[in-house]
Parts: structure tokens; C-alpha cells; sequence
């Protein structure tokens, strides 16, 4: 339209954010800057035995991260996801505790009480109307609670049991995780492959090839320098495969079906959504869902990882509002319509290293949330300036 | 002249500017009312295949609602339906999709986030033959095929400006974004085009440019409604001139047996010896 026009520094930016890799760009810079700035100051950072901690400590706040996308997406959002983490977590514990309920059972049960509160959030904002912020925070509240209800007086259950202990202890063997990366990695070339000589078939607009193999070349590089990076410590944690498979699943989920489609559709416009016949009411409700269901595995995977369910790990701490801002931090827009669930791990990451860079250099606890302060802002504002861009018509 | 409505064929194999005798879609007797306030009152409607009827009144006269109550948006308390003379019902927007009805509303509708794909099959994605074991809204979208219809419809309306259907909405101008909300309404294999408003925010070159494209949508059969305030383009493009005033119907006219200035006073003040439609 104006060819001629010089770009100032912003059109340019907002462009690279259009295309397909260019959302990541941003929260991978992030995340490149500050492993080198502590890989530089503090050289226990980039080892491998640190590497794993890193990844290890990360898995719950990007577990929800993941979660509180969907939500995003449609422009709301979802403050009782940590809380409704404890609740399915407590629960968990006490029926295994006291109960002697099997493990595998009781994680199943505590997910569908994750699906089923987040749900009954989601018919609140999508049937009576109140705003997302609103219910929430509600359920922000009363789902601590609950948690302290169910948890009892002495505010923490230990969690012994074998499975679930399991899944933040259990690593893959060696092989097993190579073999896993070099399937991963060919999957990834054949798919691209595959869909650029399908779209030459059909005389549809190409990738450059500099981009596709670029593309390529870098997950491969990525995929097996993480791989041999764990494999040199412990090997590949169980829940690490777990994560990425979930976040593959949802990822594909929102970027690749109708539903997901929609998510994108109503966060971008709902009204528009409403008129092509979209049901807004059901995809909010199941958008809730998800999280809820996302929220459970977090909770789960707490449990797991500190071998105990406490009050303060869920409730009491920073975890929602690191949550949220891992999601911020990975690209998601606050304002909807915009965001991925990769870009949340990537968020989390971001999140973890900070804290984990922090910690290893000794500094204060003040120092630490002054700096996520510093990021989350940071983060914000890129989203605040690349929409800026695109909503205005000129 | 006569033929079977039915076989009749819609894209450029349908014989050019040839109109039904009988109506495509006709609406009898419609009344909406939104609290106190009746916005229609028992209004009716028709249009044919191959012509542009176009709907003006003054603001509040009950066009939009008339409009939205053909998409399906609103439900009407009252009114029969007609499909061919067929009838039908239509309670929302999947009913008029259905039936082949389509709607550009003057705000478009547009997803700003999504691509031009995307928004042309919004709400109707192709999805990959092979994962019928999983419930319609999770089977993988068909994104190459979804381009290539999406390609086709904007070759068939020549938008030639648009550079790449990947590219996302919110960037682009305004008369882009109203030729892909034509080429969504066309692209959806209907029969009736309701266009509101199609040229209120455009300049000179572009307004033209969507002119072109309503004489193109009737030329290759489709039943085309449209609203308007400016005169000349409806002079212009229409084939009959349906008006309303205060919530009811004034009259139709024939566009080549009237002018401008009778429009403007049925619009205004109804017709003489009129009534019914009195203020």
C-alpha cells in the first residue's frame, strides 16, 4: 500500500512479530541474554547439573503458564490457578494419605476436581457474565480455603507414594532420550518438508528455503544440545517429555483445529465470532477446562517435586503471579487473540533462570522480585507496543 | 425465463443479469421488538436472483434489524420466511448459512489477529479428510486447501492490492477489508448477498472498487441486498429500491422508473394519502 514509506523501528519490529517464528524471537532473546549474562558471572550456571534443577524447578509455574494461555487467548483470565492447584493437590494427597487410594487413581480423581471447579468458574463468566477477573479472584479466595480445609491442621501432607513420586524422579535412559530427540527432530523436517511440496503442488506461496532448513537445523541443534546437556548429568527427566507432549498436544490444539481457531477468533473479536455462528458461551466454558485440567497436572507435579502438599507452596507463594507472568513474558497478549503455549514454556524458562541465576549469584529476595518486576514490565510493554500497531486502522 | 429456481446455477456459468421472475428469498409480515421499542412492524421483503435490491430509510427506519433478522443475528417475533417459496425458518446465523444467506456487516466482522484465510473460512474451516474418529471441532484444519479457496475467492472478486492471504487482517486497508468480507460471504457458496453499508467508510477509488464487485456478485446470480445512505451508488448499482420508514415498508420501486428526489421524500415523509404509515 505505501511501499515508499520508511519503516521506523517499530513497523519493522511488529513485522518480524507476523511471521511464523517471529513470535518466539522476543522471549528466545530473553532467555539467550540472561543464561549468558550468569553463564558469564556465575559459572555453575551452564552446567548440566544445573541445567536439570533449572528445567525441574520451571515444570510447575510452565505447566500452568500453559494453562492460563488458553484463557488469554480469549481475553480473560484466570487468577485461581494456583489455588485450584493446592485444591487438586491437597486432595491428592489426602486420598492417597488417608485414604490409601491408589496413585494413578487419585491423580486422575484430582484432575477431573481441577476440570470441574475451573469449569464452574467458566459457566459463571460465560453464562452470568461476571467478568473473568471477578470469578476468579473468588475462586482465588475461597479455593485456598478450601485447600486449607482439606490439608487440616497440620497444613502439610507428606507424598510418599511411588507414582507420583515418580514423575519428577524417573529418567529416561540415555539412548532412550536420543532416540527420542533424533525422532522428534526427523518428525519436525519430514512435516516441513512435506507441507512445502504439498503447497508447491498447489501453487501456494513458498517459505524460503534459507527459512525452512534454517528452521530445521535449529530445532535439531536445540533438541540435541538439550538432550546432551541432561544426558550429561542424569538424563532426560520423565516430566520434562511429559510437559513437552502436553504442551504439543494443546499447542496443536489451538493453533491447528477449529477450536482452536475459535479460541483465537473470540479473543481477536467475539462479536465476529458470534455472527459466523461460533459458540462463545461453550468455548469459553471449555477454555476454563483446560486450565482447570492443566492446573491439576501442576498441582500434581508440585506435589511431586517437593514430596509434600503445603499450603505456602500453592497459595501463599508468587506461583500465580509467576504464572501468569511466564505466559506475559513468553508473547501472550493480556488483551487476547494473541499467544502460544510454547511461548509460555519459553515464559517459565525465562522466569526460572532469572530466579535460579539470582539465587546462585546470593542475591536478596528483594533483589529477585525487583528484577521479575523489571521483566514482566518489560514484557508488557512489547505486547502493548506490537498491538498498538495492529489495531489501528489507517 | 422461467426456469426451475432450483437448477438455476450460481458463478460465472449462471447466464449474466438474467432475473428471476419469481423471488429468490421473500419475507412476509416480520416484527421485531426490543423492549419497549418495535423496530419492525410487519414488514415485507423480497429479493430475486440476479438483481440488487437495494434497502434505505432513514436512520432508525428498521434496515440493520430487517438485515440482521435475514442473517439469522436476531430472531424474529413474528414473520414467515420464503425460500423459493419454500418455507423455511431462520432462528440464527447457521440457519441463514445454511441456507445459503450471507451477511457483510458495516463493522465487518473481521478478526484482526487472524490471517485473510482465516477469516474467510472463519467459522467453516475445511478440516483433513481422515479424523472422522474425533469430533468435528478437533480435527486438524485443512490450512492448504483452506488457502487455495481462500486464493480463488479473492481472484474472483480482483482484489488485486492484497498481497498474500497469510497476511494478517489488521494490517491491511479499508477497502481490503471489505473486499474480503464480500469475498467471505461469496466464498461460503451462497445465493443471497445482504451487504450493509458496504461503501460508508471508503474513498473514491475504493468505493468504486466495491461497486464493481456488487455488479460482479449479480451478474454471476446471486441475490444481492443492499443498504445504503448514498443515493448515487445505489442509482447506480440497484435494480429496485425497497424503502422503509418508521419500522415499516413505504413502497418498492422499479430503480430505472424513479429518481433520486422521490426516494429521498418517501424516506422522509412516507407516502402521500398513505395512512398506515403516518408519523
Amino acid at each position: 500500500m505505501q511501499p515508499d514509506v520508511q519503516l521506523s523501528f517499530s513497523d519493522r519490529f511488529r513485522q518480524l512479530r507476523e511471521t511464523r517464528f517471529g513470535t518466539f524471537a522476543p522471549v528466545l532473546l530473553a532467555l539467550a541474554a540472561i543464561w549468558i549474562y550468569f553463564g558469564i558471572t556465575e559459572p555453575a550456571f551452564l552446567s548440566p547439573r544445573n541445567f536439570y534443577f533449572l528445567f525441574m524447578q520451571s515444570a510447575v509455574v510452565g505447566t500452568l503458564a500453559v494453562g492460563i494461555t488458553i484463557v488469554l487467548l480469549l481475553g480473560d483470565i484466570d487468577l485461581s490457578v494456583a489455588a485450584t492447584s493446592g485444591v487438586c493437590a491437597a486432595l491428592m494427597a489426602v486420598l492417597i494419605a488417608m485414604a490409601g487410594v491408589p496413585g494413578p487413581l487419585a491423580c486422575l480423581i484430582a484432575i477431573a476436581l481441577g476440570i470441574f471447579l475451573a469449569t464452574l468458574q467458566g459457566l459463571l463468566v460465560a453464562y452470568v457474565g461476571i467478568p473473568s477477573f471477578v470469578v476468579t479472584l473468588a475462586g482465588l479466595l475461597g479455593f485456598q480455603g478450601l485447600m486449607l480445609k482439606i490439608l487440616g491442621t497440620q497444613g502439610a501432607i507428606n507424598m510418599r507414594d511411588p507414582f507420583v513420586r515418580g514423575i519428577t524422579t524417573i529418567t529416561l535412559p540415555a539412548a532412550l532420550g536420543w532416540g527420542l530427540a533424533a525422532a522428534c527432530v526427523l518428525a519436525f523436517a519430514l512435516a516441513s518438508f512435506r507441507r512445502q511440496t504439498q503447497r508447491r503442488a498447489l501453487g501456494l506461496e513458498l517459505e524460503a528455503n534459507s527459512t525452512l532448513y534454517g528452521q530445521v537445523i535449529f530445532f535439531a541443534v536445540l533438541a540435541f544440545a538439550a538432550v546432551a546437556t541432561l544426558n550429561s548429568y542424569r538424563g532426560i527427566p520423565l516430566l520434562v517429555v511429559l510437559l513437552i507432549g502436553l504442551t504439543a498436544l494443546l499447542g496443536w490444539v489451538t493453533t491447528s483445529t477449529p477450536f482452536g481457531r475459535s479460541l483465537f477468533a473470540v479473543g481477536g473479536n467475539a462479536e465476529s465470532a458470534r455472527r459466523v455462528g461460533m459458540n462463545v458461551k461453550h468455548i469459553r466454558v471449555a477454555a476454563f477446562g483446560i486450565v482447570g485440567m492443566m492446573a491439576a497436572i501442576g498441582g500434581i507435579v508440585g506435589a511431586s517435586r517437593y514430596a509434600s502438599v503445603s499450603f505456602n507452596a500453592f497459595a501463599g507463594g508468587p506461583l500465580l503471579l509467576e504464572a501468569i507472568g511466564a505466559a506475559v513474558i513468553g508473547g501472550t497478549s493480556l488483551f487476547g487473540g494473541r499467544g502460544s503455549v510454547w511461548n509460555a514454556i519459553l515464559g517459565a524458562l525465562v522466569i526460572g533462570s532469572l530466579g535460579n541465576g539470582l539465587d546462585l549469584s546470593g542475591a536478596s529476595a528483594a533483589d529477585k522480585l525487583m528484577f521479575s518486576g523489571a521483566i514482566l514490565l518489560l514484557a508488557v510493554a512489547i505486547d502493548a507496543i506490537s498491538r498498538s500497531g495492529t489495531s489501528q486502522t489507517r | 425465463m422461467t426456469t426451475s429456481s432450483e437448477n438455476q446455477k450460481v458463478g460465472p456459468g449462471a447466464p449474466p443479469h438474467s432475473p428471476q421472475l419469481t423471488p429468490h428469498l421473500r419475507v412476509s409480515g416480520i416484527r421485531k421488538r426490543f423492549g419497549g421499542v418495535e423496530a419492525l412492524r410487519g414488514v415485507d421483503f423480497d429479493v430475486r436472483r440476479g438483481e440488487v435490491v437495494a434497502l434505505v430509510g432513514d436512520n432508525g427506519a428498521g434496515k440493520s434489524t430487517l438485515m440482521k433478522i435475514l442473517a439469522g443475528a436476531h430472531h424474529a417475533d413474528e414473520g414467515q420466511f420464503f425460500l423459493d417459496e419454500q418455507s423455511v425458518s431462520i432462528s440464527s446465523p447457521h440457519d441463514a448459512t445454511d441456507l445459503g444467506i450471507q451477511i457483510v456487516y458495516q463493522d465487518l466482522a473481521l478478526c484482526e489477529n487472524l490471517d485473510v484465510a482465516a477469516n474467510l473460512f472463519l467459522g467453516a474451516e475445511p478440516t483433513r479428510p481422515g479424523w472422522q474418529f474425533l469430533p468435528k471441532f478437533l480435527r486438524p484444519i485443512d490450512e492448504m486447501r483452506m488457502e487455495k479457496k481462500a486464493l480463488e475467492a479473492i481472484d474472483q472478486l480482483r482484489v488485486r492490492t492484497l498481497q498474500s492471504v497469510r497476511a494478517k487482517v489488521g494490517g491491511l486497508s479499508g477497502g481490503q477489508r471489505q473486499a474480503i468480507a464480500i469475498a467471505r460471504a461469496v466464498g461460503a457458496e451462497s445465493t443471497v448477498v445482504l451487504l450493509d453499508e458496504p461503501t460508508a467508510a471508503l474513498g473514491v477509488a475504493q468505493t468504486r472498487q466495491v461497486l464493481d464487485v456488487v455488479k460482479r456478485l449479480r451478474d454471476n446470480g446471486h441475490a444481492v441486498v443492499y443498504i445504503s445512505h448514498n443515493l448515487r451508488d445505489i442509482f447506480e448499482v440497484s435494480d429496485r429500491i425497497t424503502v422503509l420508514r418508521h419500522s415499516a415498508n413505504v413502497a418498492t420501486y422499479d430503480t430505472q422508473d424513479t429518481n433520486p428526489d422521490a426516494i429521498v421524500v418517501a424516506m422522509t415523509r412516507g407516502l402521500d394519502g398513505d395512512g398506515t404509515h403516518a408519523a
